[in-house]
């Protein structure tokens, strides 16, 4: 699933920083699992915003995520404050997995 | 900033503090089941109906299945209907009031005294599930749109609570003519309103949501859930009508063909389910777990020959202590199993690790108990189900005393890892 950015070079760098941060039931990291929907910078006020699904609504990790999300982030960008957006619109299905995440989950 | 950014969605889970207390009771409840088990092997064949016997399947529904169930709710409740929890202080409440009222209840039985501590036990555990139907309602109400998973989860509490007052009554009519037939009389009423409206009920209703999103799988069929719940609770109230105004046995066979029907298609639903994952490799908790969905099918075929014996004038006991058995240390027992270490690790990381998230690398929750115990753990408890089934069936007592021992130390491998899990301290890798 692409992500939508307003800076797609800084993007790169944040999704790597993020593929740090694993789902701990499925043991796949939130990129390859396609959580990750939006990553946008304000240049102005130096803010990242980044906004994240879960699996499942009140999955009992999902704050354990986002915080691990943003401490990811936050290493990466030490700069800039870190504003991360739990949505559940769209819902997460198995079609937003990324081809690795795919290939990932047939494999194991 | 984009406008498709929305405002922050609450994901608030339910504390780990409501949670772990019924985990750990479930966890003792059968251990001390299975040890009275062991204990009753001499007589466990004679009549369903005695202290011992009583005794040990009121903990093992009450204190081990409903326990474990109720515990696991209050975590899965917010995921089920996808709204959070209305009052943790009502989740203790309910826990506090059916802790005391259980060993109270079974205390009786295991006496046989049907005076204050089996009526004391019987109304704190009644309160027990008012409060948590008072609270899942409420939690429900704050949420608009319909889930099929609600509607199951809310179905099977009521039930609970109708079993629970029938048997708080039945209770009373050993001191007090409530009824007008013996208390013995209504127990297979009370038993299988509690069986198929609560534990079959609800493990459909939660089973549907957990097992297609632990597998990841692309297979949903609201329908078929929905023609599930009605063949569940027509073939419930058809058979509590049948019990209740009819004396014709025969008359059971559109029941047990209506609850049959239901049970083989939540089979069907379980079996797509599996078959359309997206994630392939199955670990043992799952495993386990679909073992015990399969297991569903065993206790309906048992019916049906009892049902067959009835009809031909031949009462084989036997046939029903071996039903009982095969519901609450077969199918609940593994599905519990399974489920605990499906859930449990996760609830325990996070009281551990949650505010270490993304500090450093921290071990992953299914490390978290000891995968070895959890093998023996399953063996011993297949091993021991099979023999003591079988012990039962053939009726020799040797059989079903090494059955009952395997199935004892099934229930202390099973706590020894719920007790690694409970006082796992935290280790940074």
């Amino acid at each position: 699933m692409n992500v939508i950015t307003n800076n797609q070079l800084k993007c790169t760098i944040a999704l790597s920083s993020l593929l740090k941060v694993m789902d701990p039931e499925i043991g796949l990291n939130i990129v390859d699992l396609g959580l990750v929907y939006q990553i946008d910078f304000n240049e102005e006020d130096k803010i990242l915003y980044c906004m994240i699904t879960l699996t499942t609504q009140f999955c009992p990790m999902g704050d354990s995520i986002l915080l691990a999300a943003k401490e990811a982030l936050q290493t990466a960008f030490e700069e800039y404050s870190i504003h991360i957006e739990l949505t559940f619109d769209p819902a997460w299905n198995h079609k937003m997995l990324s081809d690795f995440g795919k290939e990932f989950l047939n494999q194991l | 900033m984009d406008s498709t950014f929305v405002s922050k969605t609450n994901n608030k889970t339910t504390t780990w503090k409501v949670v772990l207390p019924f985990y750990g009771y479930g966890a003792i409840s059968f251990l001390i089941a299975s040890f009275l088990l062991v204990c009753s092997t001499n007589n466990i064949t004679q009549h369903y109906f005695q202290p011992n016997t009583l005794a040990i399947v009121h903990l093992m529904a009450l204190g081990w299945g409903t326990m474990v169930i109720l515990g696991a709710s209050h975590q899965l409740v917010p995921v089920l209907i996808e709204q959070e929890l209305y009052s943790n202080k009502l989740g203790y409440l309910s826990f506090c009031l059916a802790a005391i009222g259980i060993p109270l209840l079974v205390y009786g039985f295991y006496i046989f005294d049907m005076g204050w501590p089996s009526k004391w036990g019987g109304r704190l555990i009644i309160l027990a599930i008012i409060v948590y139907l008072f609270n899942i309602a409420k939690s429900m109400s704050m949420r608009k749109q319909e889930n099929i998973h609600t509607v199951f989860l809310i179905t099977a509490t009521i039930w609970l609570l109708l079993t629970a007052i029938i048997g708080l009554m039945l209770i009373y009519n050993f001191t007090y003519p409530l009824m007008p037939l013996n208390s013995t009389d209504y127990l297979p009423l009370h038993a299988h309103i509690g069986i198929i409206g609560w534990f079959l009920l609800l493990v459909m209703g939660v089973g549907s949501k957990l097992i297609p999103m632990f597998l990841i799988s692309k297979y949903s069929n609201n329908k078929l859930l929905w023609l599930i719940f009605s063949l569940v609770n027509i073939g419930l109230l058809i058979f509590i009508c049948i019990f209740l105004y009819s004396s014709n046995t025969l008359f059971f066979v559109f029941p047990i063909f209506s609850i049959a029907l239901a049970v083989v298609l939540f089979v069907f639903y379980c079996y797509n389910s599996y078959q359309n994952r997206v994630r392939k490799k199955v670990d043992k908790q799952m495993k386990l777990t679909l073992l015990s969905i399969l297991m569903m099918v065993i206790p309906i075929i048992f019916l049906i020959v009892i049902i067959l014996l009835f009809i031909f004038q031949n009462d084989n006991e036997l046939i029903i202590i071996s039903y009982g058995f095969i519901i609450f240390f077969g199918w609940i027992t593994a599905i519990i199993l399974g489920m605990t270490f499906k859930t449990l690790p996760f609830i325990i990381w996070n009281k551990v690790y949650h505010l270490l998230a993304g500090k450093g690398v921290t071990p992953n929750p299914i490390e978290l108990f000891n995968h070895t115990i959890f093998k023996y753990m399953a063996l011993s408890y297949l091993f021991g189900f099979i023999l003591f089934t079988i012990g039962l069936i053939i009726n020799y007592q040797p059989i079903i005393l090494i059955g009952s021992i395997l199935l004892l130390i099934c229930s202390i491998l099973y706590n020894w890892n719920i007790i690694m899990l409970l006082i796992h301290k935290p280790v940074k890798k």
